[in-house]
């Protein structure tokens, strides 16, 4: 009912014969060890197998750290102007990481830990919330359903430099009924964001979901699984690498996300490290760009930790366990 | 077939435990801006960007404890903050004081968003400038704190002795022998007119007629006159396709950093940029801005200063924070002393001058400036300046007198 | 918050597993996991019920009723979706879809009613406070009257003021009474501290103490509490008339429909308000020549910049994704990670590094990599366009690589299998194989990403800010400008303030395109087809 092979390819998806069986088979090979290389192996079929991909790799990420290069050395350099100087590194001078944490005016600890809080939950409810949509598009079947989907696209390619204006409007009156979810607080901020959360996101999860052979949840049915059952324990586990994908890209979003915060958030102690990086650097004359590169550096770090701590889910693939 | 209900359990009770929080916020109501009736008054909200804010804070401090009003400080972003200002106004969600350079002020009152201040006798202390800064269509708005303009600084191991006259200025630096005769930031994408002002001033230019009062008249846009031109045509000689001396490519950071390494004798900046080069050990004067067409070259002065919001609900308390407090001495000279900046207070002005030779220097220079117009119609002007001074520093688009009037002839298209 | 109740369906006609239908008659059965499910749902629900008519009450006790009733509505339908068997998709989507409605849908819809109000900088509140705003500022200080210390007094709920002239004299009066000389404030009446005063600051403002039975020889007021003015107002507000008259001249404005108070020369006073204008703001964008003529090729050139940004984002982070995905390949975490970097840092901060390094002079392009040439990268509008496509492609192809490689591990084995079996190579099974189903998945998010490119105004605006400029338009529009970057420079740029309702107005119409570009291609690429 919902493979996903386009008409006019030769493959017929329906036909793969995927049963609870063939699961373990879809194990994905990526959780194998690395097998050590051997040395029979000659040069040249190692190169043509994995040999060019380390150097396809190599150039990439010199073409991805190149200019984060440029910021790192600022970060190390007290007088560091941003783009001031081809001859990296320089100086080596902690200075502007202690300013960091010592200056009472750049509460930058305090930062940190907001942004990583509303960057946790918008991406955990985020994804909650998408999956809970994608599994009806996937799997149901009702009135409204493509518009629906079509809708929910369209929707959030509305240009956001006005949204801000609208938004503040809505939230002046929630303030008024329930403060504790309006103007200047965190959970506000976090409704705000998930007011976007479906749109792409639900796209994205809706394809994986019809990768699933619906073969899995009928036979779920017939064993007396309700519809949540289904979801939550069989359908969720089996599109594990597509959650962690959403979850990281909301959380990379939200970390970096500044405009709707700095007009939300007016206490000094409940903003982001967004805001307050930008506070640094908006002045008319003087832009403090080491500090803020240190700045953001260090905000770069919980998104390098997630990705590693989520690889598994994404390169991972279908995780056993969940059916026995 | 088994099921997992781990997974069940696991999310029941994280949804339960979210709906708590969330029924434990809504019922907990809001700390913070509760009013409490017994006497126990409203803190004053006050919108500062974080550049000013250090200096802000000791001053709110001693407010409380002679008033017991509390003093909030929130930082806000300086791009933004004006725009946030005219749009949370009028909402009743703004604060009660933004601290705001003075060429905001057209647009605040335009939208309503500011209160008229009488400051009485205070007025008379604060220099005329500052004053004028203040004021819009003859009603005075804030209370000045600062005043800052450019200055000609001086390599003074490179260049001995002041010059009076663009051409030695750009003979001296020659003969350093430097790698640059000069140095000025220019924004690589659109100019950098306010740096350029003095220069252009002193071929007697200006961009809006001035009334007596020495209020700008939106009606009378002068940027194309003559002596317009004449500055633009100087321009392109010392530009890319003349000697040089102007290079679009040096943008305000990298002009810090030649100066600073001691590739140029002379650096047209602030006083912000001074600490950067006390700190880097070169041993420099502040110089007069030298005039490159025969008249006296006038910088743009910049005053920041403290204004109330039209829609405060706490505009006494906050009036007299305004007015009373932050016009004193001990105010100002608090103030300066954390920021740095030269105090619009002439009492505090002349303390300051007389125990720091900077602060004099770019004050006396700042007399013989003019503020910068406040007028809203103003903001229709940086963009199309700032890319004629480019094209023309360039040597782009023929004929410099040409493209400084077709700047001139959109800017009044767009103003109307 | 999801419905945990057990059904079983009577193995239904169409595979259409739950749906609207009809026939569907779900028995309860009780297993522990159906319970606490059961329980989830009714505290959850409990507890939006209470909160709901919690803000009900709050709401009506506002006077905010239609607030009140639609919120009471959308609740009472939130439960029957949830307590009713059956519903099921709505069940499902009503938490996301809330949220939407909320932040998203209204918006867009408040967005749309902007559009057809003179909204900006020079019009932004209601009516009342314009005129309580040009009262306020026509107050003037008498020319070179005194300033007087006063002090406040108040008896009962009336309040007055004890002023000091700067003679030594000392007189009393009150709103409705003229001043007149006293030695101190009459008995009873009792005189306010600090604190007092600013409890009260709201009646003490509005203090105006004639200075004689003449009210033309001004009123006394005070601002802080401590000291008074004698002020006389140069505009006279008529309520019945509804007209402001300047006093010296006797020029009268009048209400012009248009959100301001105009004088027959055309003089209006500040500030104005917001009013609806209809579709001028809409007429604008087609009428004005300076911006119809550019407009075409910053459409085209939105067109362009959106479809390449896409192509070679994508491109370039399935082509990584392919490289890195090797079930034995060593180091590829690492790989992985440093990969996907350059999404991690804010957009601004290395949109303004990569400005840098493209500078003309001094940048490392020209200077290290190209050894001094003189490339005017960002200055040149081809090169600017190319550059900003290039440095686009940096900012997001890490995003697509995540996205891709997450696509990559759902392929199924078994087709790869099969074909490798039938001999295909590895770029044949790549091609017919591995693309098509790849496609598939990402098809929907090609178009949000050309959406969001369409829309993406910071990476413009950071590196050339839509230089260099058009010629041949006294707007300032320029090559590299795409449409949002425009409205903002147009709507934003002028010489009065913001104009949200212009903004607003072309926001719509982009709106408007994008979304006919997207229904369009979802067509062409059958990214909707129910394939079975």
């Amino acid at each position: 009912m919902s493979d996903v092979i386009p008409r006019g390819s030769n493959v017929n998806a329906a036909d793969s014969g995927l049963g609870l069986k063939g699961l373990e088979a879809v194990d994905r090979q990526d959780a194998l060890p690395e097998e050590p290389r051997q040395n029979r192996q000659s040069f040249r079929r190692w190169f043509v197998d994995k040999g060019w991909r380390h150097v396809v790799a190599w150039v990439a990420i010199l073409f991805a750290l190149f200019p984060l290069a440029y910021i790192l050395s600022v970060s190390f350099n007290p007088v560091g102007t941003l783009t001031g100087s081809n001859a990296l590194f320089q100086r080596f001078d902690l200075r502007n990481y202690t300013n960091l944490f010592n200056n009472p005016d750049v509460p930058y600890g305090q930062w940190y830990i907001n942004s990583l809080l509303i960057a946790i939950v918008t991406s955990v409810f985020t994804v909650l919330l998408c999956a809970l949509g994608a599994y009806s598009f996937s799997r149901m079947r009702f009135r409204g359903r493509r518009f629906g989907l079509v809708t929910l696209l369209v929707l959030q390619m509305f240009p956001q430099l006005l949204a801000i204006t609208a938004i503040f409007l809505l939230m002046i009156q929630i303030t008024d009924v329930f403060p504790a979810i309006g103007l200047g607080t965190h959970a506000g901020l976090i409704m705000i964001y998930l007011g976007g959360a479906l749109g792409v996101n639900t796209f994205l999860m809706y394809g994986f979901f019809n990768t699933i052979p619906t073969a899995i949840d009928e036979a779920a049915k017939i064993d007396g699984a309700g519809h949540a059952r289904v979801f939550f324990t069989i359908m969720l586990p089996l599109v594990t690498p597509i959650l962690a994908v959403i979850g990281l890209l909301t959380f990379i979003g939200i970390i970096g996300e500044f405009a709707i915060a700095s007009v939300i958030l007016t206490d000094p102690n409940q903003q982001t490290v967004a805001i307050g990086l930008f506070q640094l650097v908006s002045g008319f004359q003087s832009q403090n760009w080491g500090i803020f590169c240190a700045g953001a550096v260090l905000a770069a770090l919980p998104v390098m930790v997630l990705f590693l701590f989520l690889q598994r889910y994404i390169a991972g693939g279908l995780v056993s366990g969940s059916v026995k | 077939m088994m099921v997992n209900k781990k997974g069940v359990i696991g999310l029941g009770a994280l949804i339960a435990g979210s709906a708590m929080l969330l029924a434990g916020c809504a019922g907990g109501g809001s700390a913070g801006n509760t009013d409490s009736a017994d006497g126990d008054s409203t803190p004053i909200t006050v919108w500062v960007d974080i550049e000013r804010k250090p200096a802000l804070e000791d001053v709110a401090k001693s407010f409380t404890e002679d008033t017991g009003i509390e003093v909030k400080l929130v930082t806000k972003d300086f791009a933004t903050v004006d725009q946030d200002f005219i749009s949370q106004v009028p909402t009743g969600k703004g604060p009660d004081i933004i601290v705001s350079p003075h060429d905001k002020l057209g647009s605040y009152v335009s939208a309503g968003v500011v209160a008229p201040l009488e400051l009485g006798d205070v007025a008379d202390g604060f220099a005329e400038s500052a004053m004028q800064a203040m004021t819009y269509d003859g009603k005075v708005y804030g209370v000045p704190y600062s005043i800052e303009n450019v200055a000609l600084v001086r390599n003074t191991d490179l260049a001995p002795n002041p010059a009076t006259t663009f051409d030695e200025v750009i003979a001296n630096g020659k003969a350093a022998g430097t790698e640059y005769p000069f140095l000025v930031g220019l924004s690589p994408e659109q100019g950098d007119p306010y740096h350029m002002y003095p220069l252009q001033t002193s071929f007697g230019s200006q961009v809006f007629a001035q009334n007596a009062d020495g209020s700008y008249d939106a009606s009378q846009l002068v940027l194309g006159d003559e002596a317009g031109t004449a500055f633009a045509t100087w321009l392109a000689g010392q530009g890319a396709a003349g000697t040089g001396v102007f290079n679009a490519n040096i943008d305000g950071d990298k002009a810090r950093e030649f100066f600073l390494a001691g590739k140029s004798p002379y650096y047209l900046t602030g006083p912000w940029n001074v600490p950067a080069i006390k700190d880097a050990g070169i041993n420099y004067a502040i110089d007069p801005l030298p005039s490159a067409g025969g008249q006296e070259a006038k910088p743009f002065i910049g005053v920041n200063g403290f204004f109330l919001s039209s829609k405060s609900e706490n505009a006494l308390a906050a009036t007299n924070f305004i007015v009373n407090y932050l016009s004193t001495e001990d105010a100002q000279m608090s103030l300066y002393e954390v920021g740095g900046r030269p105090p619009a207070l002439t009492a505090a002005y002349e303390k300051a001058a007389a125990d720091d030779a900077d602060v004099a220097a770019f004050g006396k220079i700042g007399q013989t400036g003019a503020p910068m117009p406040a007028i809203p119609e103003m903001g229709g002007v940086w963009s199309d300046w700032g890319n004629a001074e480019l094209s023309i520093i360039k040597g782009e688009g023929g004929d410099p007198a040409t493209v400084w009037q077709t700047a001139a002839t959109n800017i009044q298209s767009k103003i109307g | 918050m999801a419905d945990v109740k057990s059904a079983e369906t009577k193995a239904p006609a169409a595979p259409s597993a739950w749906g609207d239908d009809p026939f569907h008659k779900p028995q309860r059965r009780l297993t522990s996991g159906g319970l606490v499910a059961l329980l989830v749902k009714v505290v959850l629900l409990a507890i939006i019920d209470a909160l709901t008519i919690f803000a009900v009450w709050v709401l009506v006790a506002k006077g905010d009723w239609i607030a009140a009733i639609v919120l009471a509505l959308v609740v009472i339908g939130v439960n029957f979706i949830y307590i009713r068997p059956g519903l099921l998709p709505g069940k499902y989507l009503t938490p996301g879809l809330a949220f939407l409605a909320v932040f998203q849908v209204f918006v867009i819809i408040y967005t749309g009613y902007i559009a057809f109000t003179n909204a900006g900088d020079q019009h932004n509140s209601t009516k009342e406070d314009a005129i309580a705003q040009i009262v306020r500022t026509s107050q003037e200080r008498v020319p070179d009257s005194p300033e007087y210390t006063v002090e406040v007094y108040k008896q009962a709920d009336q309040f007055g003021l004890l002023v000091a002239e700067p003679g030594g004299d000392t007189a009393f009066g009150t709103s409705d009474q003229a001043l007149e000389e006293a030695s101190s404030a009459p008995d009873g009446w009792e005189k306010l501290n600090l604190s007092q005063i600013v409890r009260f600051q709201d009646e003490i403002l509005a203090i105006n103490v004639p200075v004689s039975d003449d009210i033309n020889d001004g009123t006394l007021r005070t601002s802080d509490g401590q000291k008074a003015y004698v002020y006389v107002s140069s505009l006279e507000y008529d309520e019945s008339a509804d007209t402001f008259t300047n006093t010296e001249t006797g020029q009268v404005y009048a209400d012009d429909g248009q959100g301001n108070f105009r004088a027959e020369d055309g003089t209006t006073l500040t500030p104005g308000w917001r009013v609806v204008v209809g579709w001028q703001n809409f007429a604008y964008a087609f009428t004005n020549e300076q911006i119809r003529d550019p407009l075409i090729r910053v459409t085209l050139w939105t067109f362009f910049f959106a479809a390449a940004s896409t192509f070679v984002c994508f491109a370039m982070g399935l082509f990584l994704a392919i490289v890195l995905n090797h079930p034995t390949l060593r180091g590829k975490k690492i790989y992985r990670i440093l990969v996907i970097l350059p999404y991690a840092f804010p957009a601004y901060l290395t949109g303004l590094v990569w400005a840098g390094l493209f500078n003309q002079e001094f940048g490392f392009i020209n200077q290290v990599l190209l050894g001094g040439a003189q490339i005017p990268w960002l200055a040149e509008p081809w090169l600017a366009r190319g550059v900003v496509i290039f440095v686009n492609m940096w900012l997001g192809y890490a995003y697509m690589f995540l996205v891709c490689t997450g696509a990559l591990q759902s392929l199924p084995d078994d087709i790869i299998e099969a074909a490798k079996v039938d001999g295909a190579g590895a770029w044949r099974i790549f091609r017919s194989v591995k693309l098509p189903l790849l496609f598939v998945a990402v098809a929907p998010l090609l178009i949000a990403t050309f959406a969001y490119n369409f829309n993406n105004f910071g990476v413009i605006y950071m590196l050339t800010r839509g230089n260099p400029r058009f010629t041949d338009t006294t707007l300032d529009i320029g090559a590299t400008d795409i449409m949002i970057t425009m409205v903002y420079k147009v709507a934003f740029g002028g010489g009065g303030g913001r104009d949200l309702g212009l903004a607003s107005a072309l926001s719509i119409l982009i709106f408007i395109i994008v979304t006919i570009v997207a229904v369009i291609s979802f067509r062409q690429t059958k990214a909707l087809e129910d394939l079975n």
